[in-house]
């Protein structure tokens, strides 16, 4: 392994969509820094953007989607907003490894998995091909499946958590040091959602990668990653170490998301869901903060301007109310 | 009151003339609800939970044993007379996507079941606009702003709120919760779990709460009672919170481990259970259908199969020959 | 509250047609798909009634091409070549919105109700749909020409929806069935509605795109056999239509190697290009008119 972990700089990203009402933006201004060999996750209901956000770093948004403004610094590759063509195909895979949503429709119905390996294989110029397979037998091994039976076997014959480790290992198989994993546990049980996430935070610390998160639960984020970052209508509102952020969320809705989720133990009625409902790329507010409908603690300037993301040490938080107490 | 004894349902693999293999989805389970009760069937996907819920809602057959609606024994009746018991019984589906037909309108959806019932009870039309108002009021939806609109001009919590006002539209005694909110938005799901919550102790509904995370199933009531269901089988049954605290066996205790751990918020339980992995459990056993993955089998388990029972210390019933407590569960910061 | 409902029905229908008008405004092709379509159904009700019957004959203008006179050319007769297209629109158009009314009628109910029951009744009506799609359509065709004589419109159509109904039963068919599992269907079969319900106000509705998209595709399959039909000469004919036309065109005038000719095979070939390509420019906005969320966006 001679590659290093990649750091990776997303700077004032916006991406924005082409609706009949005109481009809106479904990530806005987002700046967000993953730091070599950490887990970052992304934590957002549908429509925050999160999705979006994890394709820019490979610039694959599709039209009518586009990068409008800013830069995704990757080390080793440079801005991957400016990468065109054929180098941003090679980049992708080599570089960026990434794993589909539960990678229950991303492998191809009618080929093997060991097919489509040496389809991958292929189409980056890996010249090794028998190498290619060695190191795929190796990787599903080490997520406790057999290599050569997986490699054997069509999509259909896979259980939920199977397809999703050979998602993972599709991901890794190129070598790629950047991996990002998209809802990489939707629609699993709990025994096979533990097992990924312990899979996830194994591979990463044994092959010193650089890891994202995406993911609308916020217990999955809590298991594996380093960092948290929260999304809401295109906008990162919160980021901060994920056990601080946890145990001592600043932007409300944070605490509110938080405050939603069913415990084990405790007081029913100590848990409460939010008011409204998250907004969609037209319903989200155009000026000002995008989650006053739904905050406990709204003033006046949230109407009118859109709170900027103030740092305090390794936290980030974007929210009038909470940092005019902060300095205040 | 809904109680089932022995229920068993067999799926055969369709399309196969040679060796059609046969599945056991349904080993023989018991169960009662009480009126205006709880209860919450928990388990993998595959163990059979979804299958008994639509049963219990006579979306499908069942094989062998007996369900009993306010003390009406099911199998006996022709299948035509059943339905008027089984419509006391109302699914609430996991997709509240594919739950509502696209081409009609909210009003046009509760208009049906409601003008139906108007026909047999002799009532005016405009009892069915004065009924379909008060169950989309009851569901938290404002009848003035959803009726006139289509299912897609709504988000997916209001969606299932207007299932389960069209459920209402019946008077069911029981509504069956299929993983009712997995498909709703985090910030959302609670009001879903409270609305059904609600709907138990304002209209003495009972509800059915089928999922495969445990947590959301306390939502409904602490009064409820927990089924984990492994592989068709009953293997732990007994009263939410005694469950979910003081689990005893391995099974439950790995659902309960697998539950992800808010870390600096909640302190990991010591003794997590995590399952052994197989990759292949099709094959009938004779012994403890869990066995093979019990990080804690003794040698009985491999050649005798427990059945839900009583042991003296456990206030629940189990299906495990070595009932052991284990602390499983993550706990507040606060608590410990 | 009453008052708002009671019209409500009304208001929808308002509406439906405000998004249909919607739907057709957003793509220019569309609007001149309807436009041609209307054009056809003119041509058809009314074109007859200005000309003559019998239409006049030039002696002089025997197989022209086309002129400022005659636009595209006369026949071996004479005739106005335009005149006879025109004319001969009500036979072809009719027989061929018979075809897909019958062909969709069948279909739909067969597939439907196949599909809804299974079962039993599935096997035997599958069985028949499929002995139905094996037996091929023209020999039979002609077969069926030598003891009918297909004078009218309405028989022809009936003869052709007749034989053409088995693509649509079996598509529709696999339709119902994936529709059934369905969360709103199985939903609606749970509050104990009516068969009838499901299948008129749940499924039926669901289906109307597809439907509606083979009935318009059924139209250019009966103006096809028929047209094909009267091309091959099998079928004598009492009034002049297309199919007929071409038949003279290119087996009396030999429009293939005589120029002179060309515009009268020209004529009737253009009205089945300019008939097909207005239902496929309409078939287009079918999707959109019957669902309501791409209806009002």
């Amino acid at each position: 392994m001679a590659k290093q972990a990649p750091g990776v700089r997303i700077d004032g990203l916006t991406v924005v969509y082409k609706t009949p009402a005109g481009e809106l933006p479904a990530v806005r201004d987002v700046t967000l820094t993953l730091e070599p060999g950490t887990i970052t996750g992304i934590v957002g209901e549908s429509g925050s953007g999160k999705s979006t956000l994890a394709l820019s770093l490979l610039n694959a948004v599709q039209p009518p989607g586009r990068i409008a403004a800013g830069s995704v610094d990757i080390d080793g590759l440079g801005d991957v907003v400016a990468l065109r063509g054929e180098n941003l195909r090679k980049a992708r895979g080599k570089h960026v490894g990434y794993v589909f949503q539960a990678a229950q429709n991303s492998l191809n119905p009618l080929k093997t998995v060991g097919k489509q390996l040496l389809d991958l294989g292929r189409s980056h110029g890996v010249d090794d091909l028998r190498g290619l397979v060695r190191e795929a037998k190796e990787l599903l091994g080490r997520m406790g499946l057999d290599g050569a039976r997986v490699l054997d076997s069509h999509q259909h014959e896979l259980s939920g958590g199977m397809r999703q480790r050979v998602g993972i290992m599709l991901a890794l198989v190129l070598n790629a040091h950047l991996v990002v994993l998209d809802e990489p546990t939707t629609a699993l049980d709990m025994i096979t959602q533990a097992n990924i996430l312990k899979i996830v935070r194994e591979v990463h610390a044994e092959r010193g990668l650089t890891t994202l998160v995406i993911t609308h639960d916020i217990g999955v984020v809590a298991e594996v990653a380093d960092r948290l970052a929260v999304m809401y209508g295109g906008r990162l509102v919160e980021q901060g170490p994920t056990r601080q952020v946890l145990g001592a969320p600043r932007h409300p809705y944070t605490r509110g998301l938080i405050k939603a989720i069913p415990r084990l133990v405790g007081d029913i009625a100590e848990a409460q869901a939010l008011p409204g409902r998250p907004p969609t790329l037209v319903t989200v507010p155009k000026e000002g903060c995008v989650f006053r409908e739904r905050c406990p603690l709204r003033m006046d300037v949230c109407d009118t301007v859109d709170p900027a993301a103030l740092a305090d040490g390794p936290r980030v938080v974007a929210c009038h109310a909470v940092n005019v107490k902060e300095h205040a | 009151m809904i109680t089932g004894t022995g229920v068993v349902k067999t799926f055969k693999q369709r399309g196969k003339v040679l060796g059609a293999r046969e599945v056991q989805a349904l080993r023989g389970v018991d169960f009662a609800i009480p009126k205006g009760g709880a209860a919450s069937f928990i388990g993998e996907s595959g163990c059979g939970k979804t299958t008994l819920g639509r049963i219990i809602a006579g979306l499908e057959t069942y094989d062998a044993g007996e369900i009993v609606i306010d003390d009406v024994a099911m199998s006996p009746l022709k299948p035509k007379r059943r339905q008027p018991h089984f419509r006391k019984i109302q699914m609430i589906h996991q997709d509240p996507y594919s739950a509502l037909n696209p081409t009609r309108t909210i009003y046009q959806t509760l208009y049906a079941p409601l003008s139906l019932r108007a026909g047999q009870t002799g009532r005016s039309s405009s009892w069915i606009e004065e009924r379909a108002a008060e169950v989309l009021t009851l569901v938290g939806l404002d009848p003035g702003t959803v009726m006139s609109r289509y299912p897609h001009q709504l988000s997916g919590g209001m969606r299932q709120r207007v299932v389960i006002a069209r459920a209402l539209t019946v008077d069911p005694e029981m509504l069956v919760a299929d993983e009712a909110v997995s498909m709703i938005d985090v910030s959302l799901r609670l009001g879903i779990l409270a609305l059904l919550k609600d709907l138990r102790e304002r209209l003495g509904v009972s509800v059915l709460f089928i999922t495969h995370d445990v947590a959301t199933a306390r939502y409904i009531g602490d009064d409820g009672e927990l089924y984990v269901i492994y592989r068709g089988q009953v293997v732990e049954r007994g009263p939410v919170d005694t469950v979910i605290a003081d689990p005893v066996h391995p099974y439950t205790q790995a659902l309960l481990s697998a539950i992800p751990v808010l870390h600096g918020l909640e302190q990991p339980g010591e003794q997590p259970v995590m399952p052994l992995e197989t990759l292949d459990d099709s094959q009938a056993d004779a012994g403890c259908l869990f066995a093979r993955r019990c990080p804690f089998r003794g040698e009985r388990c491999t050649s005798e199969r427990p059945l839900l029972h009583v042991t003296e210390g456990v206030p629940q019933e189990h299906a495990c020959f070595y009932p052991e407590r284990r602390n499983v569960i993550a706990r507040p910061m606060s608590e410990v | 509250m009453s008052v708002i409902l009671e019209t409500s029905s009304a208001a929808m229908r308002r509406n439906f047609w405000r998004g249909v008008w919607r739907v057709m405004k957003r793509k220019p092709s569309r609007l001149v798909g309807a436009a041609l379509m209307l054009g056809f159904v003119f041509m058809g009700v009314f074109g007859p009634m200005f000309y003559p019957d019998p239409l006049p004959r030039d002696p002089g203008q025997i197989t022209r091409p086309p002129s400022w006179e005659h636009w595209l050319g006369t026949d071996d007769q004479g005739r106005d070549v335009i005149a006879l297209v025109v004319t001969g629109s009500r036979y072809v158009l009719l027989a061929a919105l018979v075809t897909a009314v019958i062909t969709v009628v069948v279909g739909t109910g067969i597939g439907l109700f196949s599909g809804f029951k299974r079962g039993r009744w599935d096997t035997v009506l599958m069985r028949l749909t499929d002995m139905k799609l094996t037996i091929p359509g023209l020999p039979l065709l002609l077969v069926l020409s030598t003891v009918w004589k297909f004078s009218s419109a309405v028989q022809m159509g009936l003869v052709l929806g007749l034989l053409s109904w088995g693509g649509v039963a079996r598509a529709v068919r696999s339709q119902t069935l994936s529709l059934r599992e369905r969360g709103f269907i199985e939903a609606a079969r749970g509050l104990g509605l009516s068969t009838s319900h499901i299948v008129g106000k749940e499924l039926l509705p669901s289906m109307a795109p597809y439907i509606a998209m083979n009935v318009l595709i059924a139209i250019t399959g009966g103006v096809y056999s028929q047209v094909g039909l009267f091309f091959l000469g099998v079928l004598p004919y009492e009034s002049n239509n297309w199919g007929q036309m071409l038949n003279t065109a290119v087996f009396r005038s030999g429009a293939l190697t005589v120029p002179s000719a060309l515009g009268f095979l020209l004529g009737p070939l253009l009205a089945i290009l300019l008939l097909t390509l207005a239902i496929v420019l309409v078939v287009d906005a079918m999707d959109e008119i019957f669902n309501p969320r791409l209806r009002e966006e």
